[in-house]
């Protein structure tokens, strides 16, 4: 939420309680209101067909609330009509007339030479992994598989820390041109690759997963993720090609220590 | 974290404890700072062997040594404590040095603390040289920009920095640091990838206090603060002002009307938009490439109804026309990498000289002593080789070939002979590996969303790999199902043709946009996924050590673009009307009503 845009349109909705204005202002100011909360007031941009989709709404419901009472439909109806049909507004609204067609023009024009987008390819970033996956020789299923060495750090700290240092051996070695030294993403290729590299410090990422899906992405890497994953064009290597299963394990260990966070436990199974 | 793994860690970094006796109350803050976000390049000593260190080029800094490259004081100064802070804080561009916005102002002064304390000239009082006072930036002018040009011929820059900026001096491929460690010259057209930054206040700071350590000496004092402005707003303009990244995902196919003939290619490709795309390592497949020395390839692209013509370019610091190149050469082993990397062996030991397959450039397993990784190392017995030749005259038959052919300016004579013996082009020496770029197009327009695998198709997607081999100046055509499976294309190669100049390469490729011998077509309005390679020779890059970018796109414009008059006039109409009605239907029912009232 941006405060600096939502917290003036709030001010302007509170504001029309006090100064109680015509009917067909109240509209607008409200209208207006949402349309620009919706459009400008999030640090992440809402995608614009999808405002347009609300702003339909809005103008649905606040219709409704105006056709629902005969006195607040005369209180518009009247305004609008004098408009159109009074002497005295002809200038105005001759100006109207034309505007709204020349506003219709440029938007075609607009359309029409508007700078072609490459076509994009909406992924899905976690997208449902295997029942199992075999790494070098070894069957993994991936719905109750844990990190092997997880439990060591509490029946064994000296090699949970063994284990911890030779994850950060291998990160340090393979992951962080991409992945960056503070695991957010932003290593020295980054800039280069499509999709960008997964930022390990959003808490939207690791934190959400098991240890055994990260084992399976990280084994796997980009051939091996499904359709909907866009396997063609993910860069993450397939590691089983150049670590050990043990390294691979290692390192998730180091990746959840690194970013302070723990990951998703496994669902209790019947 | 268990009190056990805290204390278990906290052992770990005992060894940078030690050095913090003076401080430590900051000491232990600033040793765990350290040891989570430095030891790893850096080392537990800060040495520079930390175990990321041998895949780095640049390596990372030694803190043992006190030699920094970032600074405001003079030549030979230490840096200053806000010198140490800027360089943590925002990295070092395009290098394995990241941007640590993420500490404490409390946590960045205890960890400078622990560089410090690495060396013993951090405690020298006479050590401590006052920073250079840096000016506000004078505005950038066209007139100071020109005389920076003859400044910087004046100055010799362009010795390393090339005659037009573009890191491709005569002395770039035989530049080291005091370590024995080769180093890459700037290259003043990115200004984004320089260490130091890129803004105009960044160049003066550079160019006055220089790069400790490095060949790059500092101006201050030695030239008028004018004329390094002068220079200044010279490399400025190489980049048209230009500070971020300017790397783009699509490049614009523009019409042209007549033929497309490949000898004028300025005038062809002269309304043609370029678009830079960042170039990465391959280092997903075996055969890594983990610092590829080639940073952005630019592309552009024309056609009219028949043909199709793209201009690749891209920066090297020196053409290597000799040697084989191709896509399906066999690259470097994963196993034979490490091996070569000698993983454990210090930065400061000096790969150059120690012979024993240190070639970190090249990362390949071969006997190279060379720390470039150039294959002019094995020129043992090869009489033909110019720069093995080159080289042993120069230093006498030394070891240590590289800080002697600095040193001595006889190395010129050489390169301006090689020049004059070849006039397609500033060649290098006989190399084993030829410079090579290829473009890469699905096999055919793909029906949806899904693409080929990026590096070099899959099973069932295939690419089309348009390959220039700059040593035979010959196009070939390559079809690929994987990287094991890159097999010669049954068709016609696309026409090329190919030159070198001022350190920059240029390669035009033609093809008829119904491409032959496989489904792809430019049609009009398409976009067409293409992806891009380029191999160094200098680098040793073949087969799958490469540089290359991931997909991206080739919109081709429609040659007959539909006037937007007839729909713009359309609109304009109909919602006139529309609105027209509606004003009637109102007025109309108004005056019903009013004449009801009247009458009534």
């Amino acid at each position: 939420m941006k405060l600096v845009v939502v917290l003036p349109m709030l001010a302007v909705l509170l504001g029309l309680r006090f100064v109680k204005p015509r009917m067909i202002v109240w509209l607008a100011a409200w209208w207006a209101a949402i349309f620009v909360t919706l459009r400008f007031g999030f640090a992440t941009p809402i995608p614009v067909s999808v405002v347009k989709l609300y702003m339909g709404i809005v103008t649905l419901a606040l219709t409704a609330y105006i056709l629902a009472d005969r006195e607040r439909m005369r209180q518009v109806r009247e305004p609008l009509t004098a408009f159109l049909v009074e002497q005295r507004y002809q200038p105005a609204l001759m100006a109207v007339a034309v505007l709204i067609p020349v506003l219709a023009a440029v938007q075609v024009w607009a359309g029409m030479t508007a700078e072609a987008q490459p076509p994009s390819f909406a992924r899905t970033v976690h997208p449902a992994p295997p029942d199992s996956i075999t790494v070098h020789g070894t069957d993994y299923p991936l719905g109750t598989q844990d990190n092997p060495y997880r439990s060591l750090e509490g029946t064994n700290p000296a090699e949970f820390e063994e284990r911890l240092q030779d994850g950060r051996r291998v990160y340090y070695e393979n992951c962080f041109y991409c992945h960056g030294d503070l695991m957010a993403g932003q290593g020295l290729y980054a800039s280069g690759l499509n999709p960008i590299p997964t930022n390990f410090q959003d808490p939207g990422t690791i934190a959400m997963l098991r240890e055994a899906f990260l084992f399976w992405r990280i084994s796997k890497g980009a051939p091996g993720l499904p359709e909907e994953g866009g396997p063609w064009q993910s860069a993450m290597p397939a590691w089983e090609k150049f670590l050990s299963d043990e390294e691979m394990w290692n390192v998730i260990l180091f990746l959840y220590d690194f970013t302070d966070s723990r990951p998703r436990a496994v669902e209790a199974h019947s | 974290m268990t009190a056990a793994r805290k204390a278990g860690r906290l052992a770990l970094l005992g060894l940078v404890a030690v050095s913090l006796a003076t401080a430590p109350a900051a000491g232990q803050d600033g040793a765990a700072v350290y040891g989570k976000y430095c030891s790893q390049c850096h080392g537990d000593n800060g040495d520079g062997q930390g175990v990321a260190a041998p895949y780095l080029k640049p390596w990372p800094r030694d803190f043992t040594a006190g030699k920094y490259k970032i600074r405001s004081t003079p030549t030979g100064g230490l840096p200053t404590d806000a010198d140490l802070h800027m360089v943590i804080r925002e990295g070092l561009p395009y290098t394995a040095m990241p941007a640590f916005p993420n500490l404490s102002d409390a946590e960045l002064d205890a960890v400078v603390q622990v560089i410090q304390g690495f060396s013993p000239d951090f405690e020298d009082p006479e050590a401590q040289i006052p920073p250079i006072a840096i000016p506000d930036p004078p505005q950038w002018t066209e007139e100071r920009a020109e005389r920076g040009l003859q400044v910087y011929g004046e100055t010799g820059c362009g010795r390393c920095h090339g005659d037009v900026g573009r890191g491709d001096g005569m002395s770039a491929p035989t530049l080291t640091d005091d370590w024995g460690q080769p180093i890459r010259v700037a290259d003043l057209t990115m200004p984004w990838t320089f260490r130091g930054g890129g803004t105009r206040r960044d160049i003066f700071r550079t160019m006055s206090t220089g790069f400790n350590g490095t060949p790059m000496p500092g101006f201050h004092g030695a030239l008028p603060e004018e004329d390094i402005w002068a220079i200044v707003d010279y490399i400025a303009s190489l980049s048209g002002n230009t500070v971020d990244e300017p790397y783009q995902n699509l490049v614009r196919s523009v019409p042209r009307a007549g033929g497309l003939e490949l000898e004028k290619a300025d005038e062809l490709f002269a309304e043609a938009p370029k678009a830079m795309f960042r170039v990465v390592g391959q280092v997903v497949q075996p055969g890594r490439h983990f610092q590829p020395s080639i940073y952005a390839i630019g592309l552009q692209a024309v056609h009219n109804r028949r043909d199709i013509a793209f201009r690749v370019s891209w920066h090297d610091m020196r053409a290597e026309t000799t040697g084989v190149s191709g896509p399906d050469l066999e690259a470097p082993s994963w196993g034979d990498v490490l091996t070569a990397l000698g993983v454990g062996r210090g930065p400061g030991g000096g790969s150059g000289d120690e012979g024993d397959g240190g070639d970190i450039w090249g990362g390949a397993a071969e006997e190279s002593s060379d720390p470039w990784g150039d294959a002019v190392a094995d020129d043992g017995g090869s009489g033909d080789d110019v720069w093995g030749d080159a080289v042993a005259d120069d230093a006498g038959g030394g070891d240590d070939v590289w800080g002697d052919a600095v040193a001595d300016e006889g190395s010129d004579d050489i390169w301006g002979q090689a020049e004059t013996s070849a006039p397609e082009g500033p060649t290098g020496p006989r190399a084993e590996f030829a410079d090579a770029v290829a473009l890469q197009f699905p096999l055919q327009n793909p029906s949806g969303v899904r693409l080929p695998y990026f590096l070099l198709g899959d099973s069932e997607n295939g690419v089309q790999l348009w390959f220039a081999d700059l040593a035979a100046g010959q196009p070939r055509l390559y079809s690929a199902n994987g990287s094991d499976k890159v097999v010669p294309g049954d068709a016609e190669p696309p026409e090329m043709i190919a030159s070198y100049d001022q350190g920059e390469w240029s390669v035009v490729f033609k093809s008829p946009r119904r491409v032959p011998g496989s489904g792809l077509e430019f049609a009009d309005d398409a976009f067409v996924p293409l992806a891009l390679t380029v191999w160094d020779g200098f680098m040793r890059d073949r087969g799958n050590r490469r540089g290359l970018t991931p997909w991206y796109y080739v919109h081709v414009e429609p040659i007959d673009r539909p006037s937007p008059v007839g729909p713009m006039v359309k609109a304009g109409v109909g919602v006139l009307a529309i609105e027209l009605l509606l004003i009637g239907l109102v007025r109309f029912a108004a005056r019903r009503k009013r004449n009801a009232a009247e009458s009534a």
